[in-house]
């Protein structure tokens, strides 16, 4: 088959991304002259009068988007395929977060998305967001200031709903959310934010703009008198269930569960995700407010169509019977790469990578707040992790583990992403077993058992587990069953202790009762992502879970970090606070630069990219994507410019 | 005499059920951590994050942090008024996930049961009749075949070959144009095109199993002195082989249907999981695996019930077709 050449949307530097968005503003102020189109099914539909012409539905500013390969044409289904529980956010990743902002495709600038425009003033206190005059939800109602303002009083900033994320709130207060006009609303913050711009931009960032307040306000009592009634003859338990059945939340399956909740997405519910349903349909949107440098609406696809399978096999399945046009999700495990090699003929498809920005999949961390005060006091000596470190083989590792797949490194993004930072990515790499031993013999570890395992000081042997989910990433298990035996080389007894998941979690980021544990490390260290690894804020930071409860809880509870954690937790508080991206690099580099002095966790090899199927005729595909969960992949890439070659 | 014997059998199972539910809810609880824990780590699985505050928030409102008698109590006193309570994980009443779920499950059920059923009875007499005769030998074979062979790879097996052989989907229960209609004439027809192929599968074994048992008991009674005595007054043979031995044989068949039901369904999960069967298999062990209390409560309970209702059925058979049973 004949495919034009893709462009590699990740190589595009940060200039040439910025040239094309100043290309594309000045498209859009020529675009008003452009006859708009649609796709057929609507101007059918416009005949028939059941529907306003194109020009009505649209903005009087439509986004411009200018596709990767080529113009469009319009038709089609996109098939990829649903796991029968907890998949919501597979949906997600495929229609897009639409906030207000979003992701350049390059995942390095925040660009407008929802919003026409955005302004920040010099301290990043007030954010402006002009919208677009004109727009409309899917039902063809207004959207305006009001529907933010709805979303950000009645919902966000309503503790009877929901506790106010920390992403709207700087300094312990929540924002001040003003309207302008019709189309201005600004945000105005206690204290310099930088970071909000990238907050709004994550798939956890889109509540100012997720809710229809024509539609969904009938189901709030400062609203509706009949609530009650209205609960009871729904079913639910309480007003906030049935809010959540009928309107959804970001991360809950209900969100993609009701066909008549108004959106600004792409592709609307059309056969939703419900408890027990087989198969989820989306269909376009006729109010989406993208159009292409023609004046053609957006999306080009006509629907976006889910076979719900219940097993992952049966997905890959699927793949290779050419019952899937796209997907990444579930399909990526490097397991499937052969099985999806080999019927890359019979399945029409071609491979599309995903690649991490940064960091490894698999991350130890030592819990340097252990219980026990013997191993605790071990643990936090820093000889004792670097012996670690140089004491496996990092290449042998990559060769049988990960069948070559990989390069040494200990975290951190990679070396052509900006915020690289070389110290803490390739510091204590070599593998020399000598200096390893020759550091534990120097920090009281000199003397061994019978079976050559060394002694704690008190006499006790040395041994310790590291807690591992197997079904997480499979190959976390191989490469730790070869770490022990490479750290039985240094007389170090490490058993490897796999656990089921949700254990996994009470036993570490709950209670605290882990000797250590590894987690995915992909890491870029962008605004918006949380550096885990780096300072302990987060459930995740399994090197200091106190800390971090400490960090989250304003000192209440928790254990007290020592200074050198206490002085990061200071400086990222800066950097978020931070707008201008070079000076927060400085200060992401600081952190860096402590962390890596102290050296506390470590990694083996670099996250190598994934690889997904699509169709060898879906055009306007990148070969290559970033994959991160805060981008999310692949909805940055534009999936509304796809369409299907003739 | 039978009518006071199916009252008693009614009453019992009443503290029956009740004890049912503790165990089940119990055992639901039973594993570490709750919906929340699970459903942040399906995620994490996924490469997604969740918002830890609204977790905790959620918790409080779902009382996942109260004790177990407070939620059992919340639970079953629902229960006992119809209401089944929301599903955590789809924000939905329960009541509005199970009903159409259960009924294709028993529909599947009493199908396989039928199938075996017609395949079972014949080839049973047969090879019991014809002792090692070459039918026999190749009966048995297969039959022996279909007892070893676990209903998912058969299904696994089945569906690989419909995909690359024949470019023809297996899964499911319905074509793609039916999966959502309401129920009509033409989907309980496409209903039929679709649902033998799981009966197939989810018969052989319960089928060899019955072959081997009518089987075996038809020899037993085929050497008795009373069917010697019958054919030596001349009784036809077939009138003999399915008035007296056959009559005698059948028990096993009539008590299969109260260990059936629960077996078809509990044991259909894995082949339901694997064929995407929109029954209630696949939600219950989701459901299960997302520790969704109420939603795996209410299933768990229901299925109870039909096991308990089909061991009344078989029994009050038993008792018609073996007099035997009444008067113990």
């Amino acid at each position: 088959m004949n495919v034009p050449p893709k462009l590699d949307l990740t190589s595009l530097s940060r200039r040439l991304a910025l040239g094309s968005a100043v290309a594309l503003l000045a498209m859009a102020s020529s675009a008003m002259a452009v006859e708009y189109s649609e796709a057929p099914a609507l101007a059918d539909l416009v005949v028939e009068g059941k529907l306003p012409p194109v020009a009505e539905r649209l903005p009087t500013n439509p986004e411009v988007v200018t596709p990767i390969e080529s113009i469009g044409t319009y038709g089609g289904q996109l098939r990829y395929g649903l796991r029968g529980s907890s998949d919501h956010n597979n949906i997600l990743r495929m229609v897009g977060p639409q906030g207000l902002v979003r992701w350049s495709p390059d995942y390095i600038d925040v660009i407008p998305n929802v919003a026409e425009s955005f302004e920040v003033n010099d301290d990043a206190t007030v954010f402006t967001f002009h919208l677009r005059d004109g727009m409309k939800w899917s039902d063809g109602e207004p959207f305006t200031a009001d529907d933010i303002l709805f979303n950000m009083q009645d919902l966000v900033f309503n503790a009877d709903f929901a506790p106010t994320p920390p992403r709207y709130m700087a300094n312990g207060e929540p924002a001040k959310v003003e309207k302008v006009d019709d189309t201005t609303v600004t945000f105005t913050f206690a204290a310099p934010y930088g970071d909000f711009l990238a907050e709004l931009a994550s798939p956890l960032g889109q509540h100012p703009v997720l809710y229809a307040k024509h539609y969904c306000s009938q189901f709030l009592p400062q609203y509706n008198d009949q609530i009650d009634e209205l609960v009871a003859a729904n079913n639910a338990s309480d007003w906030q269930n049935l809010y959540l059945a009928k309107c959804g939340d970001i991360e809950i399956p209900a969100r993609w569960g009701n066909a008549e909740r108004p959106t600004l997405d792409p592709w609307v519910a059309v056969e939703p995700y419900t408890g027990g349903a087989v198969r989820v349909v989306m269909g376009r949107n006729p109010y989406f407010w993208q159009v292409d440098p023609e004046g053609n609406q957006l999306p080009y696809i006509d629907e976006l169509v889910s076979p719900i399978a219940q097993d992952v096999e049966s997905l890959i399945l699927d793949a290779i019977g050419g019952r899937i046009d796209f997907q990444i999700r579930h399909l990526d495990a490097a397991a499937n790469r052969p099985v999806l090699a080999e019927n890359r003929e019979a399945g029409g498809y071609e491979f599309v990578e995903a690649s991490p920005p940064g960091g490894v999949n698999m991350i130890i961390n030592l819990n340097l707040t252990h219980k026990d005060p013997e191993l605790r006091e071990l643990f936090n000596k820093k000889d004792f992790r670097v012996a670690l470190s140089l004491g496996m083989d990092r290449q042998a590792i990559i060769d049988t583990a990960l069948l070559g797949d990989g390069q040494p490194w200990q975290q951190g993004p990679f070396e052509d992403h900006p915020n690289y930072h070389e110290k803490i990515s390739t510091q204590y790499l070599d593998f020399d077993q000598a200096e390893a031993n020759r550091l534990l013999d120097g920090i009281g570890l000199d003397k061994r058992g019978p079976d050559g395992m060394r002694l704690l000081p008190s006499g006790r042997p040395l041994k310790f587990q590291v807690d591992v989910i197997p079904t997480l990433q499979p190959e976390q298990v191989d490469m730790l069953e070869l770490i022990e035996q490479y750290w039985a080389e240094i007389g170090v007894d490490m058993d490897v202790n796999a656990l089921e998941r949700t254990f996994f979690y009470e036993r570490t980021s709950n209670s605290n009762d882990h000797d250590a544990a590894v987690w995915g490390g992909q890491a870029s260290w962008v605004p918006g992502e949380i550096p885990q690894q780096l300072v302990p804020v987060h459930h995740d930071s399994r090197w200091g879970i106190p800390w971090s409860r400490w960090y989250n809880t304003g000192g209440a509870e928790g254990e007290e970090p020592p200074a050198s954690v206490k002085e990061r937790m200071k400086l990222y508080d800066q950097a978020r606070a931070t707008v201008d991206p070079e000076k927060r690099r400085a200060i992401i580099h600081q952190i860096a630069d402590i962390a890596a002095e102290e050296f506390e966790v470590m990694g083996v090899s670099k996250a190598v990219p994934t690889y997904g199927v699509t169709k060898a005729n879906l055009m306007n595909v990148p070969e290559s994507m970033p994959s991160s969960w805060y981008y999310p992949t692949p909805a940055p890439t534009m999936l509304t410019t796809w369409y299907w070659a003739k | 005499m039978l009518l006071t014997y199916i009252i008693k059998r009614i009453l019992w199972t009443i503290p029956f059920l009740f004890a049912v539910s503790i165990v089940a809810f119990a055992l639901i609880q039973a594993p570490p951590g709750d919906y929340l824990t699970t459903f942040a780590a399906t995620l994490a699985q996924s490469g997604d994050m969740v918002d830890q505050e609204r977790l905790e928030a959620l918790r409080t409102r779902y009382g996942l942090d109260q004790p177990f008698i407070v939620q059992y109590w919340k639970w079953i006193s629902g229960v006992l008024v119809g209401d089944f309570g929301i599903s955590f994980e789809w924000q939905q009443p329960v009541s509005n996930l199970i009903w159409e779920r259960m009924a294709l499950s028993l529909c599947l059920a009493v199908s396989t049961l039928l199938f075996t059923w017609a395949v079972a009875f014949p080839i049973g007499i047969y090879s019991a009749v014809r002792k090692y005769s070459i039918g026999d030998y190749v009966v048995t074979t297969i039959g022996f075949l279909g007892l070893a062979m676990p209903n998912f790879l058969l299904a696994l097996v089945l569906m690989y070959i419909g995909v690359v052989y024949f470019g023809a989907d297996v899964g499911g229960l319905f074509s793609p144009e039916y999966q959502t209609a309401p129920w009509s004439w033409a989907k309980v027809v496409d209903l039929g095109k679709h649902i033998w192929i799981p009966v197939v599968i989810l018969g052989t074994s319960s089928s060899a199993a019955l072959i081997r048992i009518m089987r075996a008991n038809l020899l037993d009674e085929l050497n008795k002195p009373y069917v010697t005595t019958a054919r030596a007054k001349g009784l036809s043979e077939f009138r003999l082989l399915l008035k007296y031995p056959v009559r005698l044989a059948l028990n096993p068949f009539v008590s299969t249907i109260g260990w059936a039901f629960p077996q078809l369904i509990s044991g259909a999960v894995i082949t339901a999981f694997v064929l995407s069967l929109p029954t209630a298999g696949p939600l219950l062990l989701q459901a299960l695996l997302a520790q969704d209390m109420y939603l795996a409560g209410a299933f768990i309970l229901l299925l109870c019930t039909l096991t308990v209702v089909g061991m009344l059925v078989s029994d009050i058979l038993l008792a018609l077709l073996d007099p035997r049973i009444r008067y113990r």
